[in-house]
């Protein structure tokens, strides 16, 4: 078995080496010389041009660092050379504003890291740490003007030294620990947030480190204030694109779809396809039918959905029988959508629609123009005649009725007084017709509405019109394909077209004008005519109440929230696709929200010692969330601690894989009455790995309550170990806590350790602690074998699963990431 | 494919379970072993299909002629031999599909053609009257007793063996599942000539099947072999008739 290990632990380092191990050359500007004396600090801080307090702060760093002897518990750390590290370098002299003026090195650097353009893969704004500084950085514009502040933290040291003063080191001081003291005297780069009152971000924020130089050490520091009321989650770390395996729908059109090509994303603005994936996937598809049929998509279990539960938004009402439980319309319009993975999505869940916002103005389009467009959309046609030379024309065709005569008429005169030529007929049977071969009208119609009933599309620039200017292009396609009819006294308006594209236009362009419109499919089928055999075309029947009254579907600004219907689940052997979108890194799929798949992560160095400092105020909600997977030469010493205030609320999900040796920790002070805390650690530790870490939550306030749960996977002489602290103060009534941590050993000779502290000064607080350690068992593997799974399949299978119920709650990219290293792992071993 | 048991012994820590078992049955035959609580009949299948703890110390199991008890658990699922379990183990995070399609493809060593495979799970769910929310749950996961026990028919159809031996399919279900279960067991013996060994020690699942061979095994040994006809006798005068001990 232990054999198996080394196998593993080779070869990914091998794969590490040639993947992510490389470095390459780079000019760094500044670059102090190895190892740590007060000029070195002093220098870093002249470099950065810091105001004298954060020189003051730097040296009590320092100084402490150097009274401060070695951690005697915990993991050994006598590998550590302090003298052998290079404490700053600064690879470029400006921090860049734009890509292009990254240096070319850096780029490539990206490139490799399977970040093609960095800037582009971004959640919501982010930026990159290369070696010590920040080389780039990009905020989005929505989050400035609700005053959020995400910038690195040096630059924070200029812009916002209020705040910097005030909350810098106040959470962690250098005091705390030897290497929060020795991050506070050397440290580079890190980001810092800043989320004013009341404000909730959807979207996480997204950051991700590496280290280039070898024998550097990475000391970023992290700051994160949401202030009363905010909400806001943050990402270490990154994936690469290469790994990913999700996908987007698998409709053709999406496969034709061209990197560099614009899309509407989930905030209804246009956006660059940064990068295009195809995968083939072979297994579980989804298939979401919203209460609009036509809309449905097939995705991926993986694939995030703009989604809002239906479960969080109900009545107080009791449920009435076989009914589904009701809705409250107050609820749902307030509701926050969120991206949920698609297995978690179920039939009654509102999925969000969106309205594109941009709209040009276009003096092309006269009212006249839009009305003729319009009915060219319901009746028009454009030929070519052969036996003339090719010569075209354009014709509508209408009905033999008098209003269909009225309608023939005025559109006769419309072209007219546009100054083309047209004429009007009346056909033996009776059907009026009106043909032009005005090469101007004729290029008009085709250029902006397409030709053929199958393929009628409509140009970008009349979908980028006014939503009052295309209502008016609408209103005529009404007047000549659609049909009113009366349904419980509401007039109901329904038009078919057989072009499936033009039938989600006509939907989109009625969306900017608030109305959410059901679109439907009847199958063609074989039908019979004066005893003629014909085949009827495929019909995609668009339909809508007048007014805003929209059934179950409600609508906010420009999204409109509609039921999912089905959900069918079927096997898929094929390409998928997905896509990385600028800026909002979503897309949509027959107008609904989904989330592209994202991210990085990386490094080889020696020595990484971060400090990461929340601070939840009143009601503030944060998420930190971070899986460090560095390369199995470092040691990663990492403080990461929170305050949370009244009723506030801190999540730390922590996943460590990789480095040799971890210690990391995450606390909550739970500071004032009602504050809230939770941590979730995973940690796998392989061949020669050590993995120590866990959680602190001090009660320190009453009605405070704190989770803590932690899984380990031990490998060959791989070592985990837990370590927590429950302390419970003595003015700390009313306490709630429960710990939980389960380790799986998959050797003889792993170890788990599991050091529970407890420090409680009340008899009416509530702990509970359960711990397992579980090694494989012999009866799982008899059985999984018995159907026929080797040892070693058998092993990864109950890894993986061990795993997944946490693997699952993580964001997407790291969950996918998680279960590919722990794959990894055990499918090497399978000799 | 043919199965024996020769002058089986085995035990676990050192105390004798099987004492002197022979059997032996071909593809397309259906047989019952049926003996009382702890008469080894679970460790006579363990036996079979080399669960680490159970020793064997004397005796042999034969597949076509070939000693098997050197081989590992899957290499003896590979040879096309397969155990329907008493309590079938829970696995949590192992996708019910995924987990069918890995024991597919490691029988078969080949691809599993995953369109031709949920056709094939949703068609036999139905037939076992299962709810199909199996195909998207973890192994065995929060299922009751009674749907564990149908996911193992399950299993056993889909996975196609030559010989089967069910560990008490019939345990833990109620009347209605049972003739459920007896009737998709031999559907897949009319369908696919798998040879059966189903172990019970009720025959109220045996009114509903057709065995051609009785087996009675009390205290560790097969202590009489017979047909249909033998159920009759054990009705009548129970084990103890055959305890000689």
């Amino acid at each position: 078995m232990a054999v198996i290990g080394e196998q593993f632990v080779g070869q990914t380092s091998n794969e590490y080496r040639e993947k992510y191990g490389f470095s390459d050359k780079i000019d760094y500007k500044f670059k102090t010389k190895k190892g740590l004396s007060e000029d070195i600090v002093r220098e870093i801080s002249r470099i950065k041009s810091e105001p004298s307090w954060m020189l003051e702060k730097r040296l009590t760093g320092y100084r402490i660092f150097k009274s401060k002897p070695m951690p005697t518990w915990g993991a050994d750390l006598s590998g550590i050379n302090f003298d052998d590290i290079y404490y700053y370098l600064r690879p470029t002299d400006n921090k860049s504003s734009s890509w292009d003026s990254v240096p070319e090195e850096i780029k490539k650097t990206f490139d490799k890291l399977g970040i093609p353009e960095a800037e582009r893969k971004f959640f919501a704004g982010a930026e990159a740490q290369y070696d010590s500084e920040v080389v780039y950085h990009n905020v989005r514009e929505d989050l400035e003007r609700q005053g959020v502040i995400f910038t690195d933290t040096d630059t924070a040291v200029q812009k916002y030294p209020g705040l910097m003063k005030k909350y810098f080191g106040e959470i962690i001081p250098p005091t705390d620990n030897k290497f929060a003291a020795l991050n506070t005297a050397v440290w580079s780069g890190g980001s810092f947030i800043y989320v004013p009152k009341g404000i909730k971000l959807t979207m996480p924020l997204q950051a991700y480190f590496r280290i280039n130089a070898e024998k550097a050490g990475q000391f970023e520091r992290t700051l994160i204030i949401a202030d009363e009321g905010a909400d806001v989650t943050y990402i270490e770390g990154c994936l690469p694109a290469d790994e990913l395996i999700n996908k987007g729908d698998s409709l053709q059109r999406i496969a034709e779809v061209k990197e560099g090509e614009m899309v509407q994303t989930h905030t209804g603005k246009f956006h660059k396809i940064q990068k295009k994936f195809v995968h083939h996937h072979s297994g579980m598809m989804l298939e979401i039918l919203p209460l609009s049929k036509a809309n449905g998509f097939k995705l991926t279990g993986e694939h995030p959905v703009l989604c809002i539960k239906r479960n969080t938004v109900l009545t107080k009402r009791r449920p009435r029988k076989s009914w589904n439980p009701e809705v409250s319309t107050l609820a749902l319009l307030k509701a926050e959508p969120k991206f949920v993975r698609a297995d978690d999505l179920r039939e009654g869940d509102f999925i969000v629609y969106v309205a594109p916002t941009l709209s040009e103005q276009s003096q092309e389009f006269d009212d006249i123009t839009l009305k003729i467009l319009g009915l060219y959309l319901a009746e028009g046609s454009v030929s070519s005649n052969r036996a003339l030379g090719g010569i075209k024309s354009v014709a509508f065709s209408f009905g033999k009725s008098k209003k269909e005569a009225e309608l023939a008429t005025k559109l006769n005169t419309w072209i007219h007084e546009k100054g083309w030529k047209a004429s009007m007929y009346k056909s033996k049977r009776g059907y009026y017709t009106v043909t032009s071969y005005d090469k101007e009208l004729i290029d008009l119609c085709d250029n902006h509405c397409g030709r053929g009933a199958e393929l009628k599309l409509l140009s970008q620039k009349i979908m980028r019109l006014p939503p009052q200017k295309q209502k008016i292009l609408i209103d005529a396609y009404w007047e000549g394909n659609g049909s009113v009819h009366e349904r419980n006294g509401k007039k109901m308006l329904r038009a078919s077209t057989a072009s499936r594209l033009l039938a989600y236009q006509i939907q989109e362009i009625l969306a900017r004008a608030g109305i959410f419109s059901n679109l439907n499919l009847r199958r063609g089928s074989i039908d019979f005519i004066f005893g003629r055999k014909i085949m009827r075309r495929d019909q995609y029947i668009i339909e809508y109440a007048e007014g805003r009254e929209m059934g179950e579907v409600r609508g906010r600004g420009n999204q409109f929230f509609v039921p999912i219907k089905h959900i069918k689940r079927y096997y898929f052997d094929g390409d998928v696709y997905n896509f990385s979108v600028a800026r909002d890194e979503s897309y949509l799929v027959k107008g609904f929200a989904v989330h592209n798949c994202t991210a990085p992560i990386y490094v080889s160095s020696s020595l990484h010692s971060a400090v990461v400092e929340l601070v939840a105020h009143k009601h503030a909600h944060i998420r930190y969330v971070t899986i460090q997977n560095w390369s199995k030469n470092v040691y990663n010493l990492v403080t990461q601690r929170a305050f949370a205030y009244e009723s506030a609320h801190v999540e730390w999900f922590d996943g460590n894989i990789g480095s040799a040796t971890n210690m990391k920790y995450p606390s909550v002070y739970l500071k004032e009455r009602g504050a809230k805390g939770d941590i979730v650690s995973i940690a796998v530790a392989g061949e020669k790995q050590v993995q120590d870490s866990g959680g602190k939550m001090l009660h320190l306030a009453p009605d405070t309550t704190s989770s803590i749960i932690s899984k380990s996977v031990s490998k060959g002489s791989g070592i985990t170990t837990y370590r927590g602290l429950i302390h419970v103060a003595k003015n700390a009534s009313n306490v709630k806590s429960a710990v939980r941590c389960d380790a799986l050993l998959l050797d003889e000779n792993s170890v788990t350790n599991t050091y529970p502290y407890m420090d409680v000064q009340r008899d009416d607080a509530t702990i509970t602690h359960e711990a397992t350690v579980g090694k494989i068992g012999e009866d799982e593997l008899f059985y999984l074998m018995s159907r026929g799974l080797s040892e070693e399949e058998a092993m990864a299978t109950i890894v993986l699963g061990f795993i997944e119920p946490l693997a699952k709650a993580l964001p997407l990219e790291y969950s996918i990431e998680l279960k590919r290293l722990i794959k990894l792992d055990t499918s090497n071993s399978v000799g | 494919m043919k199965l024996e048991i020769k002058d089986l012994y085995a035990g676990i820590d050192g105390k004798a379970i099987i004492k002197g078992a022979n059997l032996s049955m071909k593809e397309g035959e259906v047989h019952v072993i049926m003996g009382p609580n702890g008469s080894g009949k679970t460790t006579l299948a363990k036996t079979i299909f080399g669960y680490p703890s159970v020793k064997v110390t004397q005796g042999d199991v034969l597949v076509d002629g070939k000693s098997i008890l050197g081989l590992t658990t899957d290499k003896r699922a590979a040879l096309g031999l397969f155990l329907g379990f008493q309590y079938p183990v829970e696995i949590e995070g192992v996708g019910f599909v995924n987990f069918l399609r890995a024991s597919k493809e490691a029988v078969s060593q080949s691809q599993a053609n995953m369109k031709e495979l949920m056709k094939d799970i949703k068609v036999w769910s139905g037939e076992l009257k299962m709810d199909d929310s199996i195909i998207g749950r973890a192994l065995n996961k929060g299922l009751s007793g009674g749907e564990k026990k149908k996911a193992e028919i399950l299993q056993m159809i889909l996975q196609r063996p030559k010989i089967a031996i069910l560990d008490e399919p019939d345990s833990g279900l109620d009347i209605d599942a049972i003739k459920v279960v007896a009737e998709n067991i031999n559907k897949a013996i009319e369908e696919t000539g798998v040879g059966m060994l189903v172990i019970t020690h009720y025959n109220r699942i045996l009114s509903y099947m057709h065995p051609q061979h009785v087996h009675i095994m009390v205290n560790g040994k097969i202590v009489a072999d017979g047909s249909k006809e033998l159920i009759e006798k054990l009705e009548k005068e129970g084990y103890e008739s055959f305890d000689h001990r």
